[in-house]
């Protein structure tokens, strides 16, 4: 008898509880959002804080998140586009065009652009109209050890930049010693080697020209840009790049270079900070590393030794299909604030295509890293994106293997490099 | 005419139950045309076709023209042959003789066979990253070994050596695959005829007279059927390259398997014309290879029966 009670009451409630639910569902809407950065803590929290803000302020809307690591993520998207199942809200890059050219994405122009910076809208502009929200931005830096610097005896110049004969000495005088001149790898990513190649190319052609050589219109086998590989590859060959260069991880470079064994420089995206300034038992640098950034070296018949590159990275894009386009762009306006800026460069202390004052920074370590990067860029003119994210194809699958990897390793010559690129287009 | 509900009789008089055969078959038959028969109808279908979401545009042979110029896809062919033609011979032989040495009883011999047959329970993922660091540039043991022997020129990143990287690859493939073909291959050497042995030995045979003239011959068949399983399986490898270089350095380790992941996962680009056509165009060239192997394995056979 007792149970039977206790079976109908089960059965009452369970009932109200069915009958209750959708209604209780139908309530909030829900925005399903997918995301890179699931063990990157800095952005992770950032952007976990941001959504606990929104949802605070609009109760009626839920953000269901899932975190992903970039590679399962992308494929993950691939597969969840073609069959109309994508979340509202994902994280992409700006090289990802085949997102606007198959009209994946949701046009964003109704988005408070005048929170963010020119530079950042316009790396998400496809023809005519914006689609992602421009979080991270970052530059390439030249990073170099303090210390390792000072027992060479050589001092940075004042304007931080060698000139091309100061550089090759620098260069051949840690390799006399024994010191690896640049930690740099490209075991598991596209990039890392080609900033060798990138940035000297386009301090010697200026942006005009690099935009056109990376687009096609000119040709490889230009003499300047032969000149340019062939200075690449002598810094190469006198000894610049660790052993381990072609087989060296990311993360691997990054202890390469502040810890063990040590390296005196180290070109990395200005993300540098997102791995080194963790804890050290999590790979972040020594807490009594000296780092030091400087500018890329000048080139050789150079046109534009101000030219640098910069980039938009991670960023959050809407799903064309999506049923809550209010909801979304709701959400994406809640990061359009200088103070969201700030908190990002605060915490995540990596650039950010969010209008922020930098000057606001509390953290003495994120103070002074971001003084720095304004020093190098203090005058720079700039060049946006990395060759990958300009590139589409087969141009950037033969850039990946021969400019990022084989040139800087030294498997290939400068004239088969450029025969190679040449024949890619 | 059969009344319904009763089997159909034959012309011998034995009446069929269809409705049970139809039961029995249907579900195996559309499991079938489900994951494989309609898949690849589809493959070939978008071999001709530039396959977006929500449009697909025919494009004739297009495809097929541009592959024929594709100097990446020939890489990776180039590759895969002679992954596919060395791998067997690697693993056969040292199975051969690894089997030979555990029909022959070698003192440890239970033990060696564990030890040996292990490396093929692993998946690729564990022995990609185990030959990683085996083949690590700075602490690597390969290299460590060749600096203790003062051998330091010697030494070099195996796997980001164009030169190397290969080879680097089809010594793992090998070294995991040979306890396979070892048990298959000590499986047919205990099924032997012990009288024809005992023959042999009677006419005072001795071991390398017996393995020439009597064990080798017999096991034939368990031999060339080992290397055209190895043959099909090196033909489609995929995982290894993926974990370890992903086709670097300069496309060096790039197989069939990898570009047609690339082209249709990691390109800029939704289209999966152009990969079907890759994958329509090597289930093709592989089909003729193992056609090719299993009829010069048959000629050989008629010559020698």
């Amino acid at each position: 008898m007792r149970h039977r009670l206790a079976r109908a009451i089960s059965a009452v409630v369970l009932g109200a509880a069915v009958l209750a639910g959708p209604g209780a569902a139908g309530a909030a809407t829900e925005l399903t959002f997918w995301s890179h950065w699931a063990a990157e803590m800095p952005k992770r929290s950032f952007v976990e804080a941001a959504i606990a803000d929104f949802e605070a302020k609009n109760p009626d809307i839920k953000i269901k998140t899932t975190w992903y690591e970039k590679n399962a993520l992308y494929a993950a998207l691939k597969t969840a586009l073609r069959a109309g199942q994508a979340p509202d809200i994902f994280y992409a890059e700006p090289d990802q065009v085949e997102y606007m050219d198959n009209g994946f994405l949701l046009d964003l122009s109704g988005l408070n652009w005048d929170s963010v910076e020119p530079w950042a809208k316009e790396a998400w502009t496809y023809q005519g109209k914006p689609y992602g929200l421009p979080l991270e931005a970052w530059t390439v830096e030249l990073y170099y050890n303090k210390a390792k610097m000072k027992e060479l005896g050589v001092e940075v110049p004042p304007n931080l930049q060698f000139a091309p004969e100061a550089f090759a000495d620098l260069v051949k005088k840690a390799a006399g010693k024994g010191i690896t001149p640049m930690a740099l790898g490209v075991g598991d990513r596209p990039f890392p080697g080609a900033h060798l190649s990138h940035e000297a190319l386009l301090k010697r052609l200026g942006t005009a020209d690099y935009g056109k050589l990376l687009a096609g219109k000119l040709p490889w086998t230009d003499p300047r840009v032969v000149e340019t590989l062939t200075w690449v590859r002598g810094l190469a060959d006198a000894g610049l790049l660790p052993p381990t260069f072609s087989t060296l991880k990311l993360a691997e470079a990054h202890v390469y270079f502040h810890t063990k064994p040590g390296a005196l420089m180290f070109i990395n995206g200005s993300w540098y900070t997102s791995r080194a300034f963790n804890e050290p038992d999590k790979g972040g640098q020594p807490l009594d590393f000296q780092l030091g950034i400087m500018n890329f070296p000048a080139v050789p018949g150079a046109v534009c030794n101000e030219c640098r590159t910069i980039a938009v990275g991670g960023s959050y894009v809407a799903n064309a299909e999506t049923k809550h386009p209010k909801e979304v762009t709701a959400f994406f306006n809640s990061f359009l604030r200088p103070e969201v800026g700030n908190l990002w460069l605060e915490n995540v202390k990596v650039q950010t295509g969010i209008k922020a004052d930098p000057g606001s920074i509390k953290d003495p370590r994120a103070a002074e890293y971001f003084s720095m990067i304004a020093a190098t860029n203090k005058g720079a003119k700039y060049f946006f994106g990395i060759p990958i994210q300009v590139m589409t194809g087969k141009p950037k699958e033969v850039f990946t293997q021969v400019i990022n990897n084989a040139l800087p390793a030294g498997n290939i010559t400068v004239d088969d490099a450029v025969r190679q690129m040449s024949a890619a287009y | 005419m059969a009344k319904a509900g009763r089997p159909a009789a034959t012309d011998d008089g034995v009446r069929r139950p269809w409705g049970a055969i139809l039961a029995f078959l249907l579900p195996a038959l559309t499991v079938y045309m489900a994951l494989t028969a309609y898949p690849a109808f589809r493959t070939l279908w978008n071999s001709f076709h530039v396959v977006l979401p929500r449009r697909e545009t025919f494009v004739g042979l297009d495809n097929f023209v541009e592959l024929a110029q594709d100097d990446i896809f020939w890489h990776a062919v180039r590759n895969t042959f002679v992954w596919a033609a060395a791998s067997p011979l690697i693993e056969v032989t040292i199975a051969t003789l690894l089997a030979l040495a555990l029909y022959a009883k070698v003192p440890g011999a239970r033990f060696f066979r564990v030890a040996w047959f292990t490396p093929v329970l692993m998946s690729y993922v564990v022995v990609g990253i185990l030959w990683m660091w085996i083949y690590n540039y700075d602490w690597g043991p390969i290299n460590a070994t060749l600096r203790a022997l003062g051998l330091d020129g010697l030494a070099r990143p195996w796997l980001g050596d164009p030169d190397t990287a290969l080879p680097a690859l089809i010594l793992v493939t090998s070294w995991m695959w040979v306890g396979f073909n070892m048990v298959v291959m000590l499986a047919a050497l205990h099924s032997l005829p012990r009288e024809v042995i005992e023959a042999a030995e009677l006419d005072n045979c001795g071991w390398g007279g017996k393995l020439v003239f009597i064990i080798l011959p017999l096991v034939r068949p368990t031999l060339l059927n080992l290397v055209v399983l190895s043959f099909i399986g090196k033909m489609k490898i995929f995982d290894l390259v993926w974990i370890t270089t992903k086709g670097n350095p300069l496309w060096s380790t790039e197989t069939v398997s990898t570009y047609v992941y690339k082209r249709a996962f990691e390109w800029s680009t939704f289209d999966l014309g152009y990969p079907s056509t890759i994958a329509i165009v090597w289930f093709v060239i592989v089909m003729i290879a193992v056609l090719a192997l299993t009829r010069a394995f048959r000629v050989r056979d008629k010559l020698e029966y």
